[in-house]
């Protein structure tokens, strides 16, 4: 326990009456990439809000590399190094696309108002260290996106819009990366091209630690170590792929069956 | 020398195009009767659609970004020329004063609305705080150029009762915060004895480092000095403001502006940015207030009311909400526009609202539409 | 010389606190339909007034009627009336701007409001004046329970609250109220049910109109004096109370109305100069939205950004 990356115990949540997640647990381990899914109104999302510190939590504990982050504001959760990524992109479409992934690295920016006034020779070494380090990243996952740095996020297509919303989720070099479903939205081949990003990233930082919620059982068989099926707000099973989709309870939940 | 007349030849198109704008502007300010007024607004549609068929704005904007000392000078000259064509002219360069000291309170706006998407409804009243800031202060004679800050510094402090009401609520509640202390601040000074209820108090003239407000300026109008301070003043907050907008500042109020979650989300403490929006707009809303009021000589609840604010609003969302280059022209228009048709005076508030209306059904962005960001010069050009 | 005007500060803070719950209701129901404020509300009102007024002038010049069908036919003709401009007014100014952010509706209806404000005063025959209202009402006094009412101001609180209480139940039990509320709830849902999305917002439009126009009259019927301005401070005063009792509930706004005339009421009591009520009230509001960021009524969310 003491050794994982990102630990939850308990973890529950209530709007008024209704609880949306109930006594979850579970763990990340470094470099693991698990799966989060279940249907539509399971929890996941809510479960992502949660540990990012935007829900309150009802109950239950988070700890991060052994330190408690419990009740943390989204503020603290991400200087603690958990970013993520949202179902429904939630980019600044009307700002370039360098401002976007800048805004993942806000912590890093000196903003200091005398500095930004009065020091325009240092701020600007400052961008261009950044235009670097920015044209680095997505260059890993579209080299043609390198060129589009000065443009609208408004006039890319949607695969490359996630790849922005993901850079903007790596560039402070995060240990958990939680991504929510990534391929809502896109071609069978934008996804097939989305997989290869996420084993470019898995290779590139070997100790990140990712979880991914997605609806594309393709995608979790391929990509995931594990995953954890969630039903009405409660863990139903917990196991690789294979294991989880033989699941008897698991088919239930999905089809409905009974 | 040879190289400047080079130069002058090269741009000849787009300093035409300052000058001949630059005096427009001048007759427009002079013209008083209906029947010139009509004839010089034909020659200026005129002019404009010539101008516009040529093409020639783009070769301004194209000068503007290529030289930009050149285009500045030119600009400068420009403004001197007008100055001295008008320097005995009292009320054209009270207007002049004016458009100067609205916009740079819409500066302040702007960062507010524009760049923190904080909604000000009581931006008269921050005006008047500066102002009323600086009439108590004139009579205990206190140095001038102090007094001006100090009205900037009294519109943050008041503007910071209301830093918790508005940092807590959204949308439309934040709203009703903004226009509940827009009504209350005007009744307040009407009731307030002290600071001379309805009828108001009377300003001395300024008078800093011995320069003299109040006399005439090298043979001219006495309103010189408060139009070379208030552009002073504008063209030293207009820079301030672009530069917040061209640096991470900028940055982190557009993030949270367009959407708050994901700013958390990564990291932007939002509360602090708006707070530095809110009292720096405030800051400058004040300061233009305060020297508004010395220019005028008196000040009165009537100037500062619900409506005003509302105005201010209307040249910030004229100009492109986030536009400080648009704010200009369209404090110009909405400021000397109504002067120069008396026969439209009466119906100046009519014609605003239908105009504002007009604008956010048909052209949402402004007139002038806000640029992407540019850190610095060059900016994108690999 | 205040102990005896006491019951008198009572019955005017129940009159002030049924007109302002009127005003308020009508903001509550444009925000449930729309999520949008409409803030011309105010002006609406004081148009309302000068349309009764209208409709009292040529109808007393042309035909003698009866005091009580007079209150009726003015009441109803300024009621259509404003019901029939809200409605245009939500086809033009607010359908048209659904997507745009809710800054923009805010500000086009604040505009509106300004445009009636001074087309009134531009365009009604010496209109920058304030106008005296007939006295239709008997003002004659009665005694309830020891206190001393006149008969309008009993007249317009039970009118009033008669004009709420219809509107409740005709949200409540009629085929309109059901569409209103599941337009409300979930718009597009309503719509996929088949509730034509449009006309239910023009008639929520209307009737929340034709209730400010109601309020008009009764106000020009208690103080018998109505001006062009009037509707400013009656709309931010309506709006102040439906956002304290939280936006989207008629009985918080019923409740924000009368809690606006109680704060009015203490602060004319408390400062020796009365006009200071108003400051009184506004300082309340903006340290309840300090308190209660969404609302005396509104449910606490647990999002916390």
């Amino acid at each position: 326990m003491g050794n994982s990356l990102l630990n939850s115990q308990g973890l529950t949540v209530k709007f008024g009456g209704l609880t949306a997640l109930s006594d979850l647990n579970f763990s990340l381990e470094k470099g693991e990439l698990l799966g989060l899914i279940g249907p539509n109104g399971s929890g996941k999302t809510t479960c992502f809000n949660t540990i990012t510190g935007i829900y309150r939590q009802a109950a239950g504990t988070t700890s991060l590399l052994g330190k408690d982050i419990t009740g943390f504001t989204p503020q603290q959760i991400y200087k603690c190094g958990i970013t993520r990524t949202f179902q429904r992109l939630r980019l600044a479409v009307a700002l370039s696309v360098f401002d976007n992934l800048l805004i993942g690295d806000s912590s890093s920016l000196n903003t200091n108002l005398f500095f930004n006034l009065f020091q325009r020779s240092k701020l600007k070494q400052e961008i261009e260290k950044k235009i670097n380090k920015v044209k680095k990243i997505i260059s890993v996952f579209n080299p043609a996106l390198v060129d589009k740095l000065y443009e609208p996020v408004s006039k890319l297509s949607m695969i490359d819009r996630r790849r922005i919303e993901v850079c903007r989720a790596l560039i402070s070099d995060p240990k958990v990366l939680l991504l929510d479903e990534p391929s809502a939205g896109m071609t069978q081949e934008e996804t097939r091209d989305f997989m290869n990003d996420l084993h470019e990233i898995k290779t590139k930082s070997p100790d990140l630690g990712i979880i991914l919620i997605e609806h594309e059982m393709n995608v979790i068989e391929s990509v995931t170590d594990r995953c954890i099926v969630l039903s009405y707000g409660k863990k139903i099973s917990e196991g690789s792929f294979k294991d989880v989709s033989r699941n008897p309870s698991v088919r239930t939940a999905y089809l409905g069956e009974d | 020398m040879r190289n400047v007349i080079l130069r002058v030849k090269e741009r000849f198109v787009s300093i035409s195009v300052i000058f001949v704008t630059a005096i427009f502007l001048t007759v427009f300010l002079l013209v008083e009767d209906e029947l010139s007024f009509t004839v010089l607004m034909l020659v200026g549609g005129g002019l404009f659609y010539f101008v516009k068929r040529r093409d020639c704005f783009k070769e301004v904007i194209v000068f503007a970004r290529q030289s930009r000392y050149g285009f500045l000078i030119c600009i400068f000259l420009a403004l001197l020329t007008v100055l001295i064509i008008l320097r005995n002219e009292h009320f054209a360069l009270f207007m002049i004063a004016s458009v100067a000291l609205y916009s740079t309170v819409c500066f302040g706006l702007t960062i507010q609305l524009g760049y923190a998407g904080l909604t000000n409804f009581a931006g008269a009243a921050f005006f008047g705080v500066g102002g009323y800031a600086i009439a108590v202060l004139s009579s205990e004679n206190f140095p001038d150029i102090l007094s001006v800050l100090t009205g900037g510094f009294m519109a943050a402090l008041v503007g910071s009762v209301l830093i918790l009401p508005i940092l807590r609520t959204r949308g439309h509640y934040a709203a009703l915060v903004t226009i509940a202390f827009a009504l209350l601040f005007k009744t307040f000074l009407e009731l307030n004895d002290t600071l001379g209820g309805p009828q108001g108090l009377k300003i001395s003239s300024m008078n800093m480092f011995g320069w003299d407000f109040g006399k005439s300026f090298f043979g001219g109008s006495f309103y010189l000095n408060y139009v070379l301070f208030s552009l002073l003043v504008m063209v030293s907050i207009f820079t301030l403001t672009r530069l917040l907008e061209k640096s991470w500042i900028g940055l982190h109020w557009d993030a949270l502006r367009i959407d708050e979650i994901s700013s958390a989300s990564f990291g932007i403490n939002i509360s602090s940015w708006k707070i530095l929006a809110f009292t720096l707009g405030n800051f400058f809303i004040g300061l233009s207030g305060a020297l508004y009021a010395k220019m005028l000589g008196h000040i009165a609840p009537t100037n500062f009311t619900f409506g005003d604010s509302l105005i201010l609003i209307s040249i910030v969302i004229l100009g492109g909400i986030g536009n400080p280059w648009g704010v200009i022209p369209a404090a110009f228009l909405i400021i000397v526009l109504p002067e120069k048709l008396q026969f439209i005076q009466e119906y100046r508030l009519l014609l605003f609202a239908l105009l504002v209306i007009l604008v956010l059904l048909y052209r949402p962005d402004g007139l002038f539409k806000k640029a992407l960001r540019s850190f610095y010069r060059g900016w994108g050009k690999v | 010389m205040l102990l005896g005007s006491l019951d008198q500060y009572l019955i005017n803070g129940l009159v002030l606190g049924v007109i302002y719950a009127m005003v308020a209701v009508g903001f509550t129901l444009f925000f449930g339909v729309l999520n949008v404020i409409k803030f011309s509300h105010g002006d609406v009102l004081m148009a309302g007034a000068f349309a009764a007024l209208i409709a009292y002038i040529s109808l007393q010049n042309f035909v003698s009627i009866s005091i009580w069908m007079m209150v009726v036919i003015t009441t109803t003709f300024a009621f259509a009336a404003m019901a029939l401009f809200g409605a245009i007014v939500a086809r033009f100014l607010v359908l048209p701007l659904r997507g745009a952010p809710p800054l923009n509706t805010l500000l086009i209806t604040l505009m509106l409001g300004l445009a009636v404000r001074e087309a009134v005063r531009l365009f009604y025959p010496n209109g920058s004046n304030p106008k005296p209202f007939p006295k239709l009402l008997p003002d004659t006094d009665i005694f309830i329970f020891g206190l001393e009412i006149r008969h309008d101001s009993l007249i317009i609180i039970f009118g009033g609250l008669a004009a709420i209480c219809f509107l409740h139940l005709l949200i409540k039990k009629t085929r309109l109220g059901l569409s209103i509320q599941a337009v409300a709830q979930d718009s597009e849902t309503a719509r996929l049910m088949g509730i034509n999305f449009q006309k239910i917002v023009l008639g929520t439009f209307a009737l929340g109109s034709g209730l400010a126009a109601l309020a008009g009259v009764l106000n020009g019927l208690y103080y018998n004096e109505i001006n062009f301005s009037m509707g400013l401070l009656l709309g931010v005063v309506g709006f102040s109370s439906a956002v304290v009792g939280g936006l989207g509930s008629i009985l918080g706004a019923i409740i924000g109305g009368f809690l606006f005339a109680l704060l009015q009421t203490i602060g004319a009591i408390w400062f020796e100069v009365p006009a200071y009520k108003d400051v009184f009230a506004f300082v309340v509001i903006i340290a309840v939205m300090a308190w209660r960021p969404t609302g005396l009524l509104a449910e606490t969310k647990s999002d916390r950004v």
